[in-house]
């Protein structure tokens, strides 16, 4: 397969197999088990290591994700913010400490899962693929960071309008071929979560009300497979 | 009445919904993973639906890459870097080229030009010397029948006095201090570029950056000035600049003649100084980022220090209190 071809199904083809596999299965699902929008949390059944993991991965997480969609919706904003030296460093090293707090998180969050028998036992392989995705995404995108700064500058100027020709259906994928392969990693990679986040507990994401952020902490009890 | 009503009605509700599965249903549903058959057959279809939604897109976009105009695609891609009959820039000047070598070979080279030089091929090794070692970068959607067409337009324009791709004419004034102090600007970003491109310390550093250096996604540009020999190259080359990366973003927000002065009189103040060393900055960036990520550990325990902790320890917190007071 050419460069060319092999290109066009990475940035063209699979986003849309992945964003289409999204918001199809996403309403699939909450319309046939509405149930399984759920978090599933494991916090009746370990609760020693449980903040020191799942709170700094979730803050971690969120905040990353905010300042991607950020980028993404406001490019221009973004880069009126980063025009003094000193406001893009500081936006830098910020975005640089939450990713590395979500790979603290993160892999305690593993760590937690496979060496405590009893959560192992309601850990599904879907969890933990969707870890082993998560892993190699935040690992890739902190390694971007220290390689390739400044990513919030470029992220604005070659990868907003690149996903903006997703979202307007003229795919444009010239701003995007001559990236580091690592940059295509993970470009590549959060389109496969898009498309698997709807069979994963990821879905709990889009429960609305979502008061997760600012309800006061609580022991959630898990259900187990056998109730009666 | 109404309310009872409700609750009644409510009631129904909660029942018919359970009612559609059964206790080990259930717990498959809150486990998270689809089970049913019918759910797996839907799936199965969704991504099937998906996978020919992709198929379709893959050939929409396949089509506009090869439908670009021969000359607008050269002056996009070529001009950079090359002129027809304007003298040499980064490249050679393209004028006659075809009866200095064979179009075979230059078809080839246009191609994959890497390919070529690091094939040992003599020809090739001579003109990446003469560019002083910077390669020709394959041109974007580059294929055999493109490439034939390019040769076209070259041996056209090679036959005309005053090819349409003769090249700018750079003024060729001493550059002031403001020329250089508003270069340095629009490298830091502090002077905003007229069409909206982006600041160059997003991707590239230099000798004279701020606290934390440049962005390293692209090349140092502290030899640049000596690198694309001089004044006219390198303002030809930032009238349309030529690498993948920063063709889309300045296809749409060149610069104008006038940040390109102030950039090339900064670029040329550069120019004797020695690249930054990177390694620096990396062990003070990623020092800065742990700090920042200790801090806010520290921040979400103190935040939440009434957190619940254990049914035990609380009990034997609180007796021990309790023996001491």
């Amino acid at each position: 397969m050419s460069q060319h071809f092999l290109d066009q199904f990475l940035f063209v083809a699979l986003p849309y197999v992945c964003l289409f596999t999204f918001f199809l299965m996403t309403v699939y699902r909450y319309r046939v088990q509405s149930f399984s929008y759920s978090s599933l949390s494991s916090q009746f059944l370990e609760n020693k290591n449980h903040f020191w993991t799942v709170v700094p991965f979730h803050y971690g997480i969120l905040v990353i994700t905010a300042g991607h969609l950020i980028a993404f919706l406001m490019p221009r904003s973004l880069l009126a913010w980063n025009s003094v030296p000193w406001r893009l460093y500081v936006l830098e090293i910020a975005a640089l400490a939450f990713g590395i707090l979500t790979l603290i998180g993160l892999v305690g969050v593993i760590v937690r899962r496979a060496t405590s028998v009893k959560i192992r036992k309601v850990t599904t392989p879907t969890d933990w693929i969707l870890f082993g995705m998560l892993l190699v995404q935040t690992v890739s995108g902190v390694s971007q960071a220290l390689i390739y700064p400044w990513g919030s500058a470029w992220f604005a100027t070659s990868l907003s309008p690149y996903l903006w020709s997703i979202v307007k259906l003229t795919p444009d994928v010239s701003y995007v071929v001559a990236m580091p392969w690592l940059v295509k990693l993970h470009i590549v990679l959060a389109f496969l979560t898009i498309g698997f986040f709807p069979f994963t507990r990821l879905v709990h994401v889009l429960v609305i009300p979502n008061p997760y952020l600012w309800r006061k902490p609580q022991v959630v009890r898990w259900y187990s497979r056998h109730t009666k | 009445m109404s309310a009872l009503a409700s609750i009644r009605c409510r009631r129904r509700s909660v029942v018919r919904t359970a009612g559609r599965y059964s206790p080990r249903q259930v717990g498959s549903l809150m486990k998270g993973s689809a089970t049913s058959r019918g759910v797996r057959r839907a799936c199965q279809r969704i991504i099937g639906l998906a996978g020919v939604g992709g198929c379709l897109a893959l050939c929409m976009a396949a089509i506009p890459a090869f439908g670009q105009d021969t000359p607008d695609y050269f002056r996009q891609n070529c001009t950079s870097c090359h002129t027809i009959g304007g003298g040499r820039l980064t490249g050679p000047d393209l004028k006659d080229v075809t009866k200095r070598q064979t179009r075979e070979w230059l078809a080839k080279y246009l191609l994959n030009p890497r390919a070529v030089i690091d094939s040992g091929d003599p020809y090739a090794k001579k003109l990446y010397e003469e560019a002083r070692n910077v390669p020709m970068p394959t041109p974007p959607a580059i294929n055999a029948e493109r490439a034939q067409k390019l040769l076209d337009l070259i041996e056209a324009e090679s036959l005309l006095e005053k090819s349409q791709f003769k090249g700018l004419q750079i003024s060729t004034a001493p550059f002031t201090d403001e020329d250089r102090a508003r270069g340095h600007e629009i490298y830091l970003g502090m002077r905003r570029l007229e069409k909206g491109g982006t600041a160059c310390i997003s991707c590239h550093s230099v000798s004279k950056s701020a606290a934390l250096g440049g962005g390293r996604l692209g090349p140092d540009l502290t030899n640049v000035f000596e690198r694309l020999k001089g004044r006219v190259a390198l303002s030809a080359w930032l009238v349309a600049p030529g690498t993948e990366t920063m063709q889309p973003i300045f296809r749409n927000h060149p610069l104008s003649p006038d940040e390109i002065q102030w950039l090339v009189a900064f670029f040329e103040s550069t120019a004797a100084e020695s690249p930054p060393d990177p390694s620096r900055n990396q062990v003070s960036f990623l020092l800065a980022g742990l700090a920042g990520a200790i801090t806010g550990v520290f921040f979400l325990d103190s935040l939440w220090k009434n957190r619940f902790h254990s049914v035990r320890r609380s009990l034997v917190d609180a007796n021990t209190a309790r023996g001491k007071s």
